[in-house]
């Protein structure tokens, strides 16, 4: 940079952020430059969120330093980088749905005049609509706009209170082809006015259609900063999955095993999701006794609903689901747990566990119903409090008090009891959706190996996860899921990076 | 010093803080009485005397027994999560009930006929909860305004069977029906088996909750809606259970009233004792046992402010101060969750 004006608009020099067990950001460098768009690219958990909180003053970095136009900041809270022109627009959308966008717009915004009527509020709205060049209803209910709008009006929110910097966080996510392609226009159309974007998304043919620059993280590193005109999809994919995928190590020669009869099976299921959108299209998936499947994939491309028609908890719109070639009931997840399907929800305090509930209340949740539990018409009690100190022993999980809420238990140790619980009820197939999730190394070990152990003992696994080298670890087969469909599945000892990231970002199978 | 806040505290502690909450308000109360000129010690001195003779502990026994009700029918829907804030309506609806069947067979005063009108009451108070229930479960329409709403319409429609059908003309008083013979046995004196009968549902029905398989279901659905789906509970179903129970009891609490106390159905029959059954569980921590406490509790502060009335403390003084009772408690149960360390 030679000249000044072409100074950075944003640069950030040795970020690093540590959690407990975890560097989420490792001395990361990073510029944004006037004009550009920059896209940030990374599996999850790669860092992004925890870069961008930190940019956003929502974390304070451990190390490092922010540069907003060449001078040093110190964000101690989001008011101080909204003051200094960086503003976010989150996936989730953070607007009052029974509010009109004028209010939406207004709202906790120390330009709103003292005395404000619905028709002021409008008008100011439209006015700034025009001045940004973004099309929005001043006087419509938020409720009532589609998710293009939605995501229009928060970019006016964020653009409205002198945002020179927008960081949109996989923005086309919830939007349709064709508002996907409004956003792109409305993009180019700011930078060309000396804006910066940062771009966050999951999708590489998009990334390399929009942005200028490319800058891949993996494992809270910076792997490389790109001109996009230089990038390939398979090379952008071989980046951000990382070069070296863990060969299959795990005792996992299939030939070696008897691969058993189908045990779990969906054929032809499409479902929705909770707003009623297309979650899963047409799937046809077999699980064996025995063997391990592995299912790769981008989050919210279908996983939850995999898991979730799986078992029993969401019903199918079309389709079957069948245990052992029984075609089952829809969405009675007790008919499932009766014929030995266990699940290690994707979510485990909202769907797994009930948090104010104690400790062994919560492990005796799939058995509660059977000896020696029940007895008769009773709850035993203390063959209960028995159990669950069996099953957190095993699990491995110290309590000092069974009477505890399972809340007040780390979010490690609610999954290794989830876990080994459900192991316990799965005498036919497991579906485990993020098993290691918010584990340290050496439980993911432990819980990988009674994975492998249930496999072994003729139970057909079935492991949904974000980490590739995890699945192709311990997995037989790896199909991939995108955007509700299956785009392949196949042996994991021919499973490459390059062909998985491909297929994950949304690339058909081509002739392989 | 320091304050830490502790993850989880034992049941000892929750009493402790409970019976401190109380005591904190009561000489807050008796501070602000001071002030506004009563003579506090005496006024303390009558209560409790007022309490203590036979008649006021037939009074308090006969103020206990509706609340132990009331009580125990909000606090098994909050056992699932639910407010019923509609116990009242289910109260008159339990009492119409009652005194209907009650009129329609006049002849027998004995046990079957007891329990036929018990039926009677428990169905009126289930039928009463029936729509909000419904709507709860399959549309998911908040069950505190229905249930809040159609306190109204049974207020309304007890006013109107007094007042019209089901007058009794040979009555001086105008809103009243004729005299149900059907009644339950004293106890002592003016108190009823009834204060018995609530006594021993609010002991089964913590039996229930803590050792069968069904009350372990609905406390799940009441702690996790979504973890209680997932483990095969039929969640819909115990919704429905719990609500039309909760009515039920509500229900039953009416037609005791009737065939215990008043004999007759009348227009303020419910005496509020629906609302005062929100506070109840809301002071028993929604669980069943303690609603035999809380609903002492609430009836030794009704019957206090009958006795402070008569002294010329007004009603609303007296509301006041139930008032800061329940405001204690809320700020203990968060309190209770705080020690004070010593820095060092």
């Amino acid at each position: 940079m030679t000249q000044a004006d072409a100074r950075p608009a944003v640069e950030l020099t040795g970020i690093t952020k540590r959690f407990p067990g975890l560097i989420a950001n490792d001395a990361i460098d990073l510029d944004l430059r006037r004009g550009e768009i920059h896209a940030l690219l990374g599996e999850n958990g790669a860092g992004k969120s925890t870069l961008m909180n930190i940019l956003t003053g929502i974390y304070q970095p451990d190390a490092g330093q922010i540069r907003i136009d060449g001078v040093p900041v110190q964000f101690a809270s989001p008011v101080q980088a909204i003051a200094a022109g960086i503003g976010m627009v989150h996936q989730h959308f953070k607007l009052i749905k029974a509010f009109t966008v004028a209010e939406n717009i207004h709202m906790g915004w120390s330009e709103t005049p003292r005395r404000v009527s619905a028709a002021v509020l409008e008008r100011r709205t439209a006015e700034l609509a025009a001045k940004f060049g973004l099309a929005v209803r001043p006087d419509a209910r938020v409720e009532d706009l589609s998710a293009g709008e939605q995501q229009r009006v928060e970019i006016l929110r964020v653009l409205a209170r002198g945002a020179r910097v927008l960081i949109l966080d996989e923005p086309t996510a919830v939007l349709t082809p064709g508002e996907a392609a409004a956003l792109a226009h409305a993009m180019r159309g700011f930078i060309a006015t000396g804006y910066a974007i940062i771009f966050i998304s999951h999708k590489l043919d998009e990334v390399l259609e929009v942005a200028d620059r490319i800058t891949v993280l993996r494992a809270g590193r910076k792997i490389a900063t790109l001109p996009a005109q230089d990038c390939t999809q398979s090379q952008l994919a071989t980046l951000m999955v990382g070069r070296e995928i863990v060969a299959p190590q795990r005792g996992n020669a299939a030939h070696d095993r008897a691969i058993g009869q189908i045990v779990l099976q969906l054929a032809g299921v499409s479902a929705v999701n909770d707003r009623g959108l297309p979650a899963l299209v047409d799937v046809d998936l077999a699980l064996h006794a025995g063997e391990i499947v592995g299912i790769a994939g981008v989050a919210g491309n279908g996983q939850r609903e995999l898991s979730e028609v799986l078992t029993g908890i969401r019903a199918v719109t079309e389709g079957q689901v069948r245990i052992g070639g029984t075609i089952m009931p829809n969405a009675e997840p007790a008919a499932f747990l009766a014929r030995g399907i266990g699940h290690i929800p994707e979510d485990r305090l909202r769907s797994g566990l009930a948090p104010s509930m104690a400790v062994a209340d919560n492990a005796v949740l799939r058995e509660y119903n059977r000896p020696p539990v029940a007895r008769g018409l009773f709850f035993a009690v203390r063959a209960a409090a028995a159990l669950a100190r069996r099953i957190v022993a095993d699990a491995s999980v110290l309590v000092p008090n069974m009477r505890m809420p399972v809340r007040n238990l780390s979010g490690g140790n609610q999954q290794r009891l989830v876990g080994r619980r459900e192991m316990r009820v799965a005498h036919q197939a497991l579906v485990a959706a993020y098993p290691t999730r918010g584990l340290d190394v050496g439980a993911i070990e432990q819980m990988l190996r009674y994975l492998i152990e249930m496999r072994d003992r003729g139970v057909g696994v079935l492991v949904i996860s974000e980490e590739l080298e995890e699945v192709l670890g311990i997995a037989d087969r790896v199909a991939v899921l995108f955007q509700g469909r299956v785009m392949g599945i196949f042996p994991a000892a021919e499973a490459d990076a390059e062909r998985i990231g491909l297929l994950m970002g949304g690339r058909a199978e081509m002739a392989a | 010093m320091r304050v830490q806040r502790v993850a989880s505290i034992s049941g000892g502690v929750v009493i402790a803080s409970r019976i401190g909450a109380v005591i904190a308000a009561l000489l807050v109360g008796g501070a602000i009485f001071a002030l506004a000129g009563y003579d506090v010690p005496m006024l303390a001195d009558n209560v409790v005397e007022g309490s203590l003779t036979e008649f006021g502990i037939e009074d308090l026994g006969l103020l206990v027994s509706p609340l132990i009700l009331t009580g125990l029918a909000v606090a098994i829907m909050l056992r699932i999560g639910l407010w019923n804030i509609g116990a009242d309506g289910q109260f008159y609806a339990g009492a119409v009930a009652a005194t209907v069947t009650g009129l329609a067979f006049p002849g027998g005063n004995d046990a079957v006929m007891l329990v036929v009108l018990a039926l009677a009451g428990f169905a009126g108070g289930a039928l009463w909860i029936l729509l909000p229930a419904l709507a709860r479960a399959y549309l998911a329409v908040d069950e505190i305004i229905t249930t809040l709403l159609l306190n109204f319409v049974a207020l309304l429609f007890v006013n109107y069977l007094c007042t019209g059908p089901m007058r009794d003309p040979g009555q001086a008083i105008t809103s009243a029906s004729a005299r149900v013979t059907t009644e339950i046995p004293p106890l002592m004196g003016d108190l009823h088996w009834g204060l018995v009968a609530a006594i021993v549902l609010a002991l089964i029905l913590a039996l229930v909750f803590a050792y069968t398989p069904w009350g372990y279901e609905v406390r799940v659905a009441g702690a996790n809606r979504f973890a209680a789906h997932y483990a095969g509970i039929p969640v819909r179903k115990r919704l429905m259970q719990v609500m039309l129970l909760s009515g039920g009891i509500a229900g039953l609490g009416g037609m005791a009233e009737v065939a215990g106390t008043v004999h007759r159905l009348q227009g303020g029959i419910s005496n509020n004792f629906g609302y005062l059954g929100v506070m109840v569980a809301v002071l028993a921590g929604g669980l069943p046992i303690a609603v035999l406490p809380a609903a002492l509790l609430m009836a030794v502060i009704l019957n206090a402010g009958i006795v402070l009335q008569s002294y010329g403390v007004t009603t609303y003084e007296v509301l006041a101060l139930t008032g800061l009772v329940l405001l204690f408690i809320a700020i203990s149960e968060q309190l209770a969750y705080y020690r004070l360390l010593r820095r060092v």
